[in-house]
C-alpha cells in the first residue's frame, strides 16, 4: 500500500513537485545573481500569489464542482488583516517572523469569512450561488472601502513592510509549496474523495453518510484561507494597496485560470496560473494592441482547447510518448524481423 | 411623498434598463445554457453604432436607432458563429470564459476604434418634461417605460401564443427531444441571440438617451448588474428577468434615497443575497428535484 | 489521454517559464545606479529614455492617455528645438490598465529598457508602488498627476507636478470662506477614488475651522456613476446654493448633465484641478454654467503657452481638449528639461547623472502651463492655483 502511494506520489504528482522546485530554484538563482530580468523579477511575487489563489480556488471549483466569483473578496480580507499586522508589528519583528505570522493570520481572518460565505453554499448552486459569492465579494470591497482604519477609498499605506523580490520570493516558494502539497493530499485523501462524491451526487453521497454541511463549509474554509495568506504576501509587495482592486473582475481572472489549467488539476492550475499572467506582459510590445492581443489569444486558447483535433495532437507529441519514443526498445515484432 | 414618487420613477427607469439587458442574459441561457458575459458590451456597441450613425454619417435619429439595432443582432449572431458554436460540448464553464474573452475583446476594440474619452450620446428626440403637482418626469422616462412595457408584453406574447415561440421553449426544455420534433437547435440558438442583442440594443438606446456619455467599458457595470438580475429572478425565466431588473433598480434608488449613497452597494447586494438564500432558485426560477 | 495531457502542459510550463525567465535576462547590471545600456541613437546622440506608467486601457484609460499626449508633446517639442544639453528626449509609456501589479512589471520592463528618468504612475496607488520600487534605483522620479498625499513617501528622489488632495481640500475651503461664496455647502464626491476621498477629507477638516457648514453630502461609487438623480434630489432638498464637487470631469460631466435644470438656477459648482477639460467634455456647455475651478491648469486660460500647448494637443489628438493629466504631463517634461539644463549633466550613463538630477529638482523654477513652479525637497511643487468661473460656454478668470 505504501509502495504503492510512493510510486503514485512519483509519477503524478511528484513531477509537479520536482518541477515547481526546479522552476523556483532557477529563478531564485538568477534573481540573487542579478541575472533576471527585472520585469521578470518584480512579477515573481504576483504570479506565486496567482498560483496559490487558482489553486485554492481549484479547491471550491473544480473539487467541490461549485461556481465562485467571489475568491478575490477572500484575498482583499486576508491582504488587509494580515498587512495590518504586519504594519503593527513593522516596528519590532523582523520580516522571517513578521510575514508567515501575518500570512497565517490573514489567512485565518479570511477562514472565517469563508465559513461566512460558505453558509449560503448549503443551500444554493450553480449560478444561485455563482451570484452569491460575486454579492459577497462585492460587499467586502464595499466594506474595506468605507472603513477608516483600512485607509478607505486611499488604499492602505503598505510603505512600511514594503519588501522586494529578493526578500519575499522565499517566503513565496513555501506558501506555494505549502499550498500544492495540502491540495495535492486533500486530493488523494478520504476527505477529497468525499468531497468529490458531493460533487457528483449530493444526495447519494449524503446517504453513504457524508456529512455535506460540514464538508462544504471546509473546503470554503480552506480555499479561503490559502487566498488571505496569499492576499497578505501580495500586499507586501506593494506600497499601497486599495480596496478597489480586489472586485468580480479578479475573481473572474482567477476563475479564468482555473477552468484554463483544467478543472480540478493542481499543476494545471499552476500552469495556467504562470502563463496568465506573464501573457500580458510578453505583450508589452504590441503596446497599444496589447489588450486586444492578449482577448484574441484568450477566445483562440478555449476554441483551441476544447477542439478534438488538437486534444489528439496535445496527447501525440506529450513528453512521456517523446521519451518513450527515445528510449523505446526494439519491439519483438522489429526483434523477429531481424533474425 | 413627493420624494418617494420621484424616486420610484428614477428606479423604475433604471430597472427599465436592467430588465432589458437581463431579458438576454436569461434567454441565451434558457436556450444554450450558457452565461453571455459579454451581452453587457453589446449595450456599448449599440451606444457607439448611433453615436457614429448620427453624428459621423448624419442619419436622423430614428434611423440610426435602427441601424444600432441592426448592428447589434448581427454582432451577437457573429459572436455566436464564432466564438460559442464550436464549443457546443464543451463544458459550461469554458464557454463562460470564452465569453469573458469576447467581453474584453469588444471593449478593447472600442478603445481602439473611439479613443478612452467619453463621447456625448446624440439627442434623438426632445420630449417636454410631464410635471404633475411637484414631481417632475423626464420625456425619455416616459418613452423608456412605456417601451419597455411594450416590449415585456410583445416578448410574451411571441414565447406563448406563435410556434416559433413554442420551438423556443422546447429547445429550453429538452433540446434532443426538440430535435426530434423537427426543430432546428442551431436555428433557434442564432433566434435567441438576434432577439436578445436586439433587446441589448434597444437597452442601449434608452441608456444612451438617458445617461449621454458612452465609454469603451460602459457595457460592464449593466452587464453585471443586469446578469444579477436575471438571476434574482430566476435564471432562465423570462418574467423572472423583467421582476428581478426592475426589483434591483428598486432597491438601488431606494436604498440610495433612504439608507446612505456610502453603502448601496453592499445594501443591494446584501438584500440579494439574503432573498436567494431564502428562495434558492431565485424569485420565479422553477425548482430543481434533486434525483440520485 | 488526460494524464498525458496534463503532462504535455507541465512541459510546456516548465519549458516557457525557464525560457521566459532567462530569454528575458539582461547581462548583470552591476552598478545599479548606471543601468542604460544603450544611450545613444543611431546617428551617435545621446538619448535620456523617459519611462512613464500609467492605464492606457481599462476603465480609467482616459487619464494615462491624456497623461502620455501631453508628455508626448513636449518631448517632440524639446526634440524639435534640439534637444537639451545634446541630448535627445525619449518618451517610453507603458499600460498598467490600472493594476498595481502591472504598473510595477511595467516599471521592471523600463528599467530593463535603460529608463534613465522615470514619470512614475498616473495614478496614485500605482505610483506608491512604483516610487518604493524605484528607491533601489536612485533615479528621479516625478509623477505628473499622483497626488494623493502619501504616494511619494519613503523615497527621496520621488517628486510630482500635481498639488496634494489634502492640500487642495484644504485650499478650495479656504477659498470658498475668504471670498464669502457660501456658508452652507452641500458636498458630492466619489466615495472609491483616492482623489475625491482626500480632496473631500482635507475640505471638511477646513470647514469646521472657517465656519462652513456641510449640509447635505452625496456620495457615488464607480459602480454607480450612472444614474445620480437621488443625490441631485437630496442635494436640491437641502438648500445649498454652493456644491463642492471633487471629482474629475467625466463623472462630472454626467452629475452637471443630470443636475441641469433640477438644481436651482446660480447654483455654484466648485470644483479642483478634477474638472479641467470640463468643457470638452459635458455635450452641451450651457450645463456647465457656473461652474468654479481652482486649479494650476484650465484649458481656458488666455496666457500665450497654455493656448499653445491646447492647439498642439488638439492638433495631435482629434481635437481632444486636454485635461489636468495632459497639463502636468506635458509639464513634467519640462521640469525634467530644466533639471538637466541646472544639473549640466550631458551623458546618461555618467555614474552621477541621476543623483545630479535629484540635487537640480529643488533649485529649478518651471514656467509650464499648470503655472509657475518650485520644488520642495520633500518633492512637493509649490505653484499657485487659479479660480476659473464658467460663463456662456468659456472659463474666465475668477472676480468678485
Amino acid at each position: 500500500m505504501s509502495k504503492l502511494r510512493i510510486r503514485n506520489l512519483l509519477n503524478k504528482n511528484g513531477l509537479t513537485l520536482a518541477a515547481l522546485v526546479i522552476a523556483y530554484a532557477v529563478v531564485g538563482i538568477l534573481v540573487y545573481t542579478n541575472h533576471a530580468s527585472r520585469q521578470m523579477s518584480n512579477m515573481l511575487i504576483s504570479i506565486s500569489a496567482y498560483i496559490v489563489m487558482a489553486v485554492s480556488l481549484n479547491l471550491v471549483v473544480g473539487l467541490l464542482g461549485e461556481l465562485s466569483l467571489g475568491h478575490a473578496g477572500f484575498m482583499s480580507v486576508g491582504l488587509f488583516s494580515g498587512c495590518l499586522l504586519s504594519i503593527a508589528l513593522s516596528g519590532g519583528l523582523p520580516l522571517a517572523l513578521r510575514l508567515p505570522l501575518s500570512m497565517l493570520v490573514g489567512g485565518l481572518v479570511a477562514a472565517v469569512f469563508g465559513f461566512i460565505i460558505g453558509l449560503p453554499a448549503l443551500r444554493l448552486k450553480g449560478d444561485y450561488l455563482a451570484i452569491v459569492t460575486l454579492a459577497c465579494g462585492e460587499i467586502i470591497k464595499n466594506l474595506i472601502t468605507n472603513l477608516k482604519f483600512t485607509g478607505g477609498a486611499l488604499g492602505l499605506n503598505t510603505g512600511s513592510i514594503y519588501s522586494n523580490t529578493k526578500d519575499l520570493l522565499p517566503f513565496a516558494f513555501v506558501l506555494v509549496l505549502i499550498t500544492v502539497i495540502v491540495m495535492m493530499n486533500l486530493k488523494s485523501s478520504r476527505y477529497g474523495r468525499a468531497i468529490m462524491a458531493i460533487r457528483d451526487n449530493r444526495i447519494a453521497a449524503e446517504s453513504t453518510g457524508i456529512n455535506v454541511t460540514y464538508f462544504k463549509l471546509i473546503v470554503f474554509m480552506i480555499a479561503a484561507f490559502f487566498a488571505g495568506a496569499a492576499g497578505c504576501l501580495y500586499g507586501h509587495s506593494f506600497a499601497n494597496v486599495k480596496p478597489a482592486t480586489f472586485d468580480y473582475n479578479m475573481s473572474i481572472e482567477i476563475l479564468v485560470i482555473v477552468v484554463l489549467g483544467g478543472m480540478g488539476s493542481v499543476r494545471g492550475s499552476i500552469i495556467a496560473a504562470i502563463l496568465l499572467q506573464m501573457l500580458p506582459e510578453v505583450l508589452r510590445d504590441f503596446s497599444d494592441f496589447r489588450m486586444l492581443a492578449y482577448s484574441v489569444l484568450l477566445i483562440a486558447i478555449m476554441l483551441l482547447n476544447a477542439s478534438p483535433r488538437f486534444a489528439e495532437l496535445k496527447g501525440r507529441i506529450s513528453l512521456p510518448n517523446l521519451f518513450r519514443f527515445l528510449t523505446r526498445k526494439p519491439s519483438r515484432k522489429e526483434a523477429s524481423a531481424d533474425e | 411623498m413627493t420624494h418617494f414618487i420621484q424616486t420610484l420613477i428614477s428606479s423604475l427607469s433604471l430597472g427599465s434598463i436592467y430588465a432589458l439587458i437581463a431579458l438576454g442574459y436569461t434567454m441565451v441561457y434558457g436556450i444554450a445554457k450558457m452565461l453571455n458575459f459579454a451581452h453587457g458590451d453589446i449595450i456599448m456597441v449599440g451606444a457607439y453604432t448611433v453615436i457614429v450613425a448620427a453624428f459621423q454619417l448624419g442619419m436622423p435619429p430614428l434611423v440610426a436607432a435602427l441601424m444600432s439595432i441592426v448592428v447589434c443582432v448581427l454582432l451577437g449572431v457573429l459572436i455566436e458563429r464564432l466564438a460559442y458554436k464550436p464549443l457546443r460540448q464543451a463544458p459550461p464553464l469554458s464557454v463562460l470564459i470564452t465569453a469573458i474573452g469576447v467581453s474584453y475583446l469588444l471593449q478593447n476594440l472600442a478603445l481602439l476604434l473611439f479613443g478612452s474619452e467619453q463621447k456625448a450620446f446624440p439627442t434623438l428626440i426632445t420630449l417636454p418634461e410631464l410635471h404633475l403637482g411637484a414631481v417632475v418626469i423626464d420625456g425619455i422616462t416616459l418613452v423608456t417605460l412605456a417601451a419597455t412595457a411594450v416590449i415585456m408584453v410583445g416578448l410574451t406574447l411571441f414565447i406563448n401564443k406563435t410556434r416559433v415561440g413554442k420551438a423556443l421553449r422546447a429547445v429550453s426544455e429538452d433540446k434532443e427531444a426538440a430535435e426530434l420534433m423537427g426543430i432546428s437547435t442551431n436555428k433557434t440558438i442564432t433566434l435567441t441571440f438576434a432577439i436578445g442583442s436586439a433587446l441589448a440594443a434597444v437597452a442601449s438606446i434608452f441608456y444612451g438617451a438617458t445617461y449621454i456619455y458612452i465609454k469603451p467599458t460602459t457595457g460592464a457595470m449593466p452587464g453585471i448588474k443586469a446578469f444579477t438580475a436575471a438571476v434574482f429572478g430566476g435564471i432562465g425565466s423570462i418574467p423572472g428577468a423583467m421582476l428581478g431588473g426592475i426589483l434591483l433598480g428598486m432597491i438601488e434608488q431606494f436604498s440610495k434615497t433612504y439608507i446612505s449613497t456610502l453603502w448601496s452597494d453592499a445594501i443591494v447586494f446584501g438584500v440579494l443575497v439574503l432573498i436567494l438564500v431564502v428562495k434558492p432558485t431565485g424569485l420565479l426560477g422553477r425548482q430543481i428535484k434533486e434525483k440520485v | 489521454m488526460k494524464t498525458t495531457t496534463k503532462r504535455f502542459f507541465t512541459a510546456l510550463a516548465a519549458g516557457a517559464l525557464l525560457v521566459g525567465m532567462t530569454g528575458c535576462s539582461t547581462p548583470a547590471q552591476d552598478n545599479q545606479a548606471t543601468a542604460p545600456q544603450e544611450n545613444a541613437s543611431a546617428s551617435g546622440e545621446k538619448e535620456v529614455l523617459i519611462g512613464g506608467i500609467g492605464p492606457l486601457t481599462g476603465d480609467y484609460a482616459n487619464y494615462g492617455t491624456a497623461a502620455r499626449n501631453g508628455a508626448q508633446i513636449a518631448v517632440d517639442e524639446i526634440n524639435a528645438a534640439g534637444g537639451v544639453n545634446g541630448m535627445k528626449l525619449v518618451l517610453n509609456y507603458q499600460d498598467s490598465a490600472g493594476d498595481p501589479d502591472s504598473a510595477v512589471a511595467a516599471y521592471g520592463k523600463l528599467i530593463d529598457q535603460g529608463m534613465d528618468v522615470s514619470l512614475g504612475g498616473v495614478l496614485s496607488g500605482e505610483t506608491a508602488s512604483i516610487v518604493a520600487a524605484a528607491k533601489e534605483d536612485g533615479l528621479l522620479v516625478l509623477t505628473p498627476s499622483a497626488s494623493a498625499d502619501a504616494a511619494i513617501t519613503g523615497n527621496d528622489s520621488a517628486f510630482r507636478v500635481c498639488f496634494t488632495d489634502s492640500s487642495q481640500g484644504t485650499a478650495s475651503a479656504n477659498y470658498i470662506a475668504d471670498n464669502q461664496l457660501a456658508t452652507e455647502v452641500a458636498v458630492f464626491y466619489q466615495s472609491d477614488i483616492d482623489y475625491s476621498v482626500g480632496l473631500y477629507r482635507a475640505f471638511e477638516a477646513q470647514c469646521q475651522a472657517s465656519n462652513i457648514t456641510i449640509k447635505e453630502v452625496q456620495t457615488f461609487t464607480k459602480d454607480t456613476s450612472t444614474d445620480f438623480s437621488t443625490q441631485i434630489n437630496a442635494i436640491k432638498d437641502s438648500g445649498a446654493k454652493l456644491v463642492f464637487i471633487p471629482i474629475y470631469a467625466a463623472e462630472a460631466s454626467t452629475f452637471l448633465t443630470q443636475a441641469a435644470g433640477k438644481l436651482p438656477e446660480g447654483t455654484v459648482y466648485f470644483g479642483c484641478d478634477g474638472l479641467d477639460g470640463i468643457l470638452g467634455k459635458v455635450s452641451d456647455v450651457s450645463v456647465a454654467e457656473n461652474v468654479m475651478l481652482l486649479t494650476p491648469f484650465a484649458a481656458d486660460d488666455p496666457a500665450e503657452n497654455v493656448q499653445s500647448f491646447v492647439k498642439a494637443y488638439k492638433q495631435a489628438n482629434g481635437d481632444a481638449t486636454p485635461d489636468q493629466f495632459a497639463a502636468d504631463g506635458y509639464d513634467a517634461i519640462y521640469a525634467i528639461k530644466a533639471a538637466i539644463e541646472k544639473s549640466g549633466v550631458t551623458d546618461p550613463s555618467a555614474a552621477d547623472f541621476n543623483s545630479k538630477l535629484v540635487a537640480a529638482m529643488p533649485e529649478i523654477t518651471v514656467d509650464g502651463v499648470t503655472g509657475t513652479m518650485t520644488w520642495t525637497a520633500e518633492g512637493e511643487t509649490v505653484k499657485d492655483a487659479k479660480a476659473m468661473i464658467i460663463h456662456d460656454g468659456a472659463a474666465v478668470l475668477y472676480t468678485k
